[in-house]
């Protein structure tokens, strides 16, 4: 008896597991992190989740999912609006610059340097060595008279001393996203721009679909996901001289 | 209900040199719009795919996307093949505006409070933990210090429960 009851148990557990692997309910790896968009509010780095608000940034030990604990708050300035990890530090996009902060040992972080700029709206995406942040004043409410529509690059080899080398005129930039030699830079309803960074202070605009109204982007290695106020899209990059559809899903009922 | 608030607008320009008076309505701007109540605002269950009504931001991780509707909650869609997306279910939480995921656990705001879900069934989730009171969003009245843009209540919509984030198109309500 107690045996034909382990086979049926053996039975159903090879059945279970068929089922499984077969269907997407478990596609989560129990490892790693996922990939927010340069508008992400939301980062997590080792232990600890950090989140921004208008004003703050939030340090949450996350090291036991079933007991999360804030660990810190610092005001950073008033509007603040991405925040982008990059090793151990943290880049703040605010409507008054780029806010730089090194996460210490304990998880708190601690302001490094900021480079600072007439006020407007900025998410910000970076490599060990420049920092791209989109200014824009079209459309953005705290926008300061004079502000522009660009493309800052700033160089941030020595974090300590953030150097702005570069400024694009551009038309409404919103979220942008980087890829290694390849930015993307979305502007809303006047398109996707993508750059060739082989010369890093100085872009060269390779690619502009003038048709895809892009607020945000995540780059995934060849693919890249487009979000727009209407549809999201999913482009492929591998060949940058012809980016392609692979599909789109519309949205509204 | 729109006068009062220019009324206050003014009052407040009025009080304070810090404060620009309006002088354009922005095409689109982040601000804070009400959450009104729809049952329970703390419960956080998966269902099946629905449409995407207003797409907030995305997260990708495991080639799943994880597409916020806005102060909704979360949809879950089936990335495996980029060229056939597949929408596999939807997780409800209410005034959700950012979320990050790290492992098998889902970290997103509920209203004001942080919320951990075990996504590694991502058509059952449930709830790991709840920290109450992190981001201050919730209640009736705008959150204390807040200035900026905000979508005016709409007293057809019933009770609000809080406030959250969102992409606003052209608000008229700011303070």
């Amino acid at each position: 008896m107690m045996k034909k009851i382990l086979i049926a148990l053996i039975g159903l557990g090879i059945l279970a597991g068929c089922a499984e692997s077969s269907d997407s309910a478990s596609l989560v790896a129990p490892s790693g992190t996922g990939i927010g968009g340069s508008l992400a509010r939301f980062t997590i780095l080792g232990d600890f989740l950090y989140t921004v608000d208008n004003t703050r940034l939030v340090t949450i030990d996350i090291s036991e999912p079933e007991a999360p604990e804030p660990v810190d708050e610092t005001v950073v300035t008033q509007g603040v609006e991405t925040i982008f990890p990059l090793k151990d530090h943290l880049l703040l996009g605010t409507q008054r610059g780029l806010f730089i902060y090194r996460v210490q040992s304990n998880g708190v972080p601690a302001y490094v340097s900021s480079y600072e700029h007439i006020v407007s709206c900025d998410p910000v995406v970076a490599n060990e060595n420049y920092a791209y942040v989109t200014l824009r004043a079209a459309g953005c409410r705290e926008a300061a008279a004079g502000a522009a529509n660009t493309l800052d690059i700033v160089n941030i080899q020595n974090i300590e001393d953030p150097q702005l080398v570069n400024s694009f005129a551009m038309e409404s930039p919103y979220g942008l996203g980087l890829d290694g030699q390849t930015l993307f830079v979305c502007e809303g309803i006047n398109g996707l721009r993508v750059f060739d960074l082989s010369s890093p202070e100085a872009p060269q605009e390779i690619k502009y679909l003038s048709d895809i109204n892009a607020v945000d982007v995540i780059p995934l290695q060849g693919t890249l996901l487009v979000v727009g106020p209407d549809r999201l899209l999913q482009l492929d990059y591998t060949d940058l001289d012809n980016i392609t559809v692979l599909s789109e899903i519309t949205i509204g009922a | 209900m729109r006068r009062a608030y220019f009324i206050f607008v003014l009052f407040a320009v009025s009080l304070s040199a810090c404060y620009e008076p309006l002088t354009e309505i922005p095409e689109e701007t982040v601000g804070l719009a009400p959450v009104y109540a729809e049952g329970e605002w703390q419960t956080i269950e998966s269902g099946p795919p629905q449409g995407i009504v207003e797409l907030n931001k995305i997260y990708y991780k495991d080639s799943l996307i994880f597409v916020g509707e806005a102060q909704r909650g979360i949809h879950v869609i089936d990335n495996r093949d980029p060229a056939q997306p597949e929408p596999i279910a939807f997780i409800s939480i209410t005034g959700n505006s950012d979320i990050a995921i790290k492992g098998n656990v889902l970290f997103a705001n509920n209203l004001s409070d942080l919320v951990a879900l075990d996504i590694s069934d991502v058509r059952n989730v449930s709830v790991i933990s709840r920290t109450p009171g992190v981001f201050p969003a919730s209640g009736l009245e705008l959150p204390a210090g807040y200035t900026g843009f905000f979508e005016c209540p709409d007293p057809n919509m019933g009770s609000i429960v809080g406030w959250s984030e969102k992409n606003l198109i052209r608000p008229e309500c700011w303070r």
